[in-house]
């Protein structure tokens, strides 16, 4: 119930501590910090590539009976939708587990249930991937890595199914729009990505109307291949165990002999502007900026993690600033999305609607700041150990750990990528910090989209920049000049 | 696509079975000590990987809050992180997150928890931090204002400016009488203001003693060391005077109590009812627990299975009950699909009940809450974190962290008969209240623009 998101500090405000409570004794001085960094040894996952293509990788941990697995589908996430169905994939990984040759969606319904399986299929917009997760104790792997393999193989996509869900899509399509955040992701990624995939908020009222269970079955028989698949699988088993259940749980399973598909890089966006998406009798202003940045191979990728953990971290200079000293926010965070294709780096922040023109100017001067001083050397030197000293906690996870590998194996990273990651977070100096905030914090290309009510933070935006205005439909108020 | 999930604030509490499986599932093992000053501290060591976790819980929530007040445990929860007499404003957060670790804190209607993961070389810093903010913790005026500015920020961001905000707040208000019950816990935007440093300065004395709180540590720990370190830090904070009691007894209700609402947020119908029910440790807990799990639990539930698939006059559906010390809820709920009346989903959601209550209940149905319980039971073995935060909650909620490893013996031993028997008690429409949240019409928008 009302969990904070995370902690607070503020490492510029008062140090004063005036206690009302009297006698608040001195009693231990400083904080006794440990200067050691735990050397920690990563164990290795155990890899193999099976007869049928896909390749599989497993990273034991027997302390506690169960397993987790995920089949990642390398083709088949919404970065694939046709341009004219978007949200295609999506439909086609939420329908795998409503009917199969052998099963009704009822009858899967209640086996995954009954035994609290977690089997889901899930495919993000603007994803190169679709994933199979499933988890099960020790005891119940078999029969739920088999209905896992049912709905992966075998789903029919029947039409009475289709149907249903078109019933439930239409009314989520509905709902979405009344989520501030869902309209700012809608509007970010248009000014960020055009048309590019990297762009779609998934279903569209067109798409849900034009999808037939052809489409489905037909995008499921050409991208679900497992010549294109990585099998993880962590926890209470060994590889040569889950190399026998699941290639007997994947048997038939036809290789495509087509190669991965690729991508490719969104256009350059267009100049610094700023989208208002109007919510009339909002009391906050939902604000996200941002802009086309770098793809998870580019060699700007360590200088650009450590900048922006000093910036938007969760203890960074944003959060410090906006909430910690000013108390504009609950809450403002900064992200990288590099993937395959060149993404976007954004920070997001919801501010009462009287402080939108302040609490943005005051972000942007934190951007400034990044980008014309040199960061000092204790804050830079915490953003490191930051970023590496939490190697140690994904040990207790197996799941978590494993996933580290696969993400290697995804991007063809060399076999000691994490083994030096904390070498190479380490080489990383202030001024490559200040050379990557002078180029992906560019004001000249900065996008700012404000989710509010127009007609109160309207005329305060246009300080900042040409303002384009939508209503809550994604609809162009006024025509751009 | 996916719709949002329906309503916040509910812990679904589940249990477990030992029946018929091949598999043991280790117990977790924990020491149980109470310092000189009254301070309760469970150990539970792990040593399979580097890393420790501590939750300090504080046997005060919401509930605690007095008239004009609202909101005040919470705020008190912000004001724990801007420091204290050996550590600046912003270092405790600087600290954790620098060297690897992170951190939050919750407050909720009965307990305050603040919890920490680490690696395992920084468990003096973590245990300092926790101590010299239970001694002292920088009560200003200038922290109480700025949080006081964070929290008015979190209220709009969860409730003001979210479709179906007000509606969970005004179930609860009707469905209770007792104000210790019935108040949100991130409270009135009148109340946030008008608190007071002397305000903060009392419940601090009255509430934060070493006395009225719990630390669970857990992870990679020696636990003849980890009890000297936490000695070492927290014995010498000064107990105070016990907290005073808590009346959270609720008169019984005797008629369904009825609202609705119009929120110019919302698109969708959404109907809601909640049920009173004991809380606590009370016997018939677990049955209502396994019970909203056959009414609520996946697409093989009873209200998914007619209402959303059927009837197709849904598209959303709830089940769930609380978990707490108190008198709790016990919520069936609707999103309903658009162009249908949301009499009928009500009617329909009725109707589900009675056919638990008259009907048969399958076996497999109980199984869903049996191997939910399992699956859980597991997971807290896994992760430090987990075992800390439910160890420290435990002994707070139920004076009892070993409810841990006991619940799934409990749910394993539920019949059928005792889900039938919690339906015809609890659910019924004398203990019921019910809010249906409409969207009300937009306001109009300049240049039209606004097609639907």
């Amino acid at each position: 119930v009302t969990p904070r998101a995370i902690g607070l500090c503020a490492l510029f405000c008062s140090l004063a501590t005036i206690s009302l409570l009297g006698q608040a004794p001195k009693f231990m001085g400083k904080a006794p910090v440990s200067k050691e960094l735990i050397r920690i040894k990563l164990p290795r996952a155990q890899e193999v590539q099976l007869s049928n293509g896909a390749y599989l990788m497993v990273l034991e941990d027997h302390r506690v009976p169960s397993v987790q697995f995920e089949i990642l589908m390398i083709g088949a996430g919404g970065y694939y939708d046709p341009p004219d169905l978007p949200g295609l994939a999506d439909t086609t990984a939420s329908l795998m587990d409503e009917g199969t040759s052998s099963k009704s969606s009822e009858q899967i319904a209640q086996a995954l249930d009954t035994m609290a399986a977690n089997v889901s299929v899930s495919a993000n917009e603007g994803s190169q991937i679709a994933t199979v997760t499933g988890s099960a104790l020790t005891d119940q792997l078999d029969p739920v890595l088999a209905l896992a393999a049912d709905i992966l193989l075998n789903p029919t996509f029947p039409e009475k199914e289709l149907g249903l869900f078109r019933g439930r899509a239409r009314a989520a399509l509905e709902e979405q729009r009344s989520d501030p955040d869902f309209l700012r992701q809608e509007r970010f990624g248009k000014v960020i990505y055009g048309t590019h995939p990297a762009s779609s908020v998934g279903l569209t009222r067109e798409s849900l109307a034009k999808l037939r269970r052809e489409d489905l079955a037909a995008f499921h028989k050409a991208n679900y291949v497992p010549d294109h698949a990585i099998i993880g699988v962590s926890g209470d088993i060994t590889l040569a165990e889950a190399r026998t259940k699941f290639e007997a749980a994947l048997k038939g399973w036809a290789k495509s002999g087509k190669p991965r598909p690729g991508v490719v890089d969104p256009p350059a966006a267009g100049p610094a502007r700023v989208s208002l998406v109007n919510r009339p009798g909002s009391v906050q202003t939902g604000l996200q900026v941002g802009e086309q940045a770098i793809d998870r191979l580019h060699p700007d990728y360590d200088a650009v993690q450590v900048m922006n953990n000093i910036l938007g971290g969760s203890n960074g200079r944003l959060f410090r600033e906006l909430r910690e000293s000013k108390g504009y926010t609950y809450g403002v965070y900064s992200t990288v999305r590099a993937l395959r294709y060149r993404g976007d780096w954004r920070a997001a922040m919801d501010v009462r609607t009287d402080v939108t023109e302040p609490a943005l100017r005051d972000l942007l001067a934190e951007l400034a700041k990044m980008r014309d001083q040199l960061v000092p050397a204790d804050e830079f030197a915490d953003a490191q150990r930051a970023l590496t000293a939490s190697f140690a906690l994904s040990l207790e996870n197996p799941a978590e750990l494993l996933n580290l590998y696969v993400i290697r194996q995804l991007y063809n990273y060399p076999a000691d990528y994490w083994d030096r990651y904390t070498q190479r977070i380490m080489a990383v100096t202030p001024a490559q910090v200040q050379a990557v905030a002078r180029k992906y914090l560019d004001p000249a290309r900065l996008q700012i989209v404000a989710v509010g009510d127009a007609s109160k933070i309207e005329e305060g935006l246009r300080k900042f920049g040409t303002v384009d205005v939508f209503d809550d439909e994604g609809k162009a108020l006024q025509p751009a000049p | 696509m996916r719709l949002r999930r329906l309503f916040i604030a509910v812990l679904l509490v589940a249990g477990a079975a030992v029946t018929g499986f091949a598999l043991t599932i280790p117990k977790v093992n924990f020491t149980d000590t109470r310092l000189k000053n009254g301070l309760r501290v469970i150990i539970s060591p792990d040593r399979a990987a580097p890393v420790v976790s501590v939750s300090v819980a504080y046997n005060v929530g919401s509930r605690n809050e007095r008239k004009g007040r609202t909101g005040f445990a919470h705020l008190f929860e912000h004001l724990m992180f801007k420091g204290s007499a050996n550590v600046a404003d912003g270092e405790f957060a600087g600290l954790i997150e620098n060297n690897g670790g992170n951190h939050n804190g919750q407050t909720d209607k009965d307990h305050t928890i603040y919890f920490e993961q680490v690696p395992s070389n920084q468990l003096d810093m973590v245990l300092f931090l926790e101590a010299d903010r239970m001694r002292s913790p920088a009560i200003t005026q200038a922290n109480v204002d700025n949080q006081r500015e964070a929290v008015k920020e979190e209220r709009r961001l969860r409730v003001d400016n979210q479709p179906y905000g007000r509606t969970s707040e005004l179930l609860a208000e009707l469905a209770f009488e007792n104000f210790a019950n019935e108040h949100s816990i991130i409270g009135s935007m009148a109340d946030l203001d008008a608190a007071s440093l002397e305000d903060f300065a009392a419940f601090f004395k009255t509430y934060y003693a070493p006395n009225n709180a719990v630390l669970a540590l857990s992870g990679d720990v020696d636990e003849k060391v980890a009890l000297e370190k936490i000695r070492k830090y927290f014995e010498g904070i000064p107990s105070g005077p016990p907290a005073p009691p808590l009346d959270t007894a609720e008169p019984p209700q005797k008629e369904e109590r009825r609202s609705a609402v119009q929120d110019p947020l919302a698109r969708l119908t959404l109907v809601d009812t909640a049920y009173q029910v004991p809380g606590g440790l009370h016997p018939d807990m677990d049955a209502l627990s396994a019970l909203a799990s056959v009414l609520g639990a996946g697409r093989s539930s009873r209200l998914y299975d007619n209402l959303v698939r059927q009837q197709q006059s849904a598209v959303q559906v709830y089940a769930g009950v609380q978990q707490s010390k108190g008198p709790g809820l016990f919520y069936l709920e609707a999103m309903v699909a658009p162009g249908r009346d949301p009499a009928a989903v009500e009617k329909a959601i009725y109707a589900e009940v009675e056919k638990i209550q008259k009907g048969p209940i399958q076996e497999w149905e109980l199984d869903k809450a049996r191997n939910a319980a399992r699956r859980s039971l597991v997971g807290n073995l896994r992760s430090s974190l987990q075992r800390a935060i439910l160890l420290s909650r435990y002994a707070v909620f139920f004076n009892d962290p070993g409810v841990i490893n006991t619940r799934y013996e409990r749910i394993a031993s539920l019949k059928l008969d005792d889900l039938q028997r919690v339906a015809r008690q609890y659910i019924v429409p004398t203990n019921r209240t019910v809010v249906i949240t409409t969207p009300a019409p937009k306001p109009a928008v300049p240049d039209g623009g606004g097609a639907k």
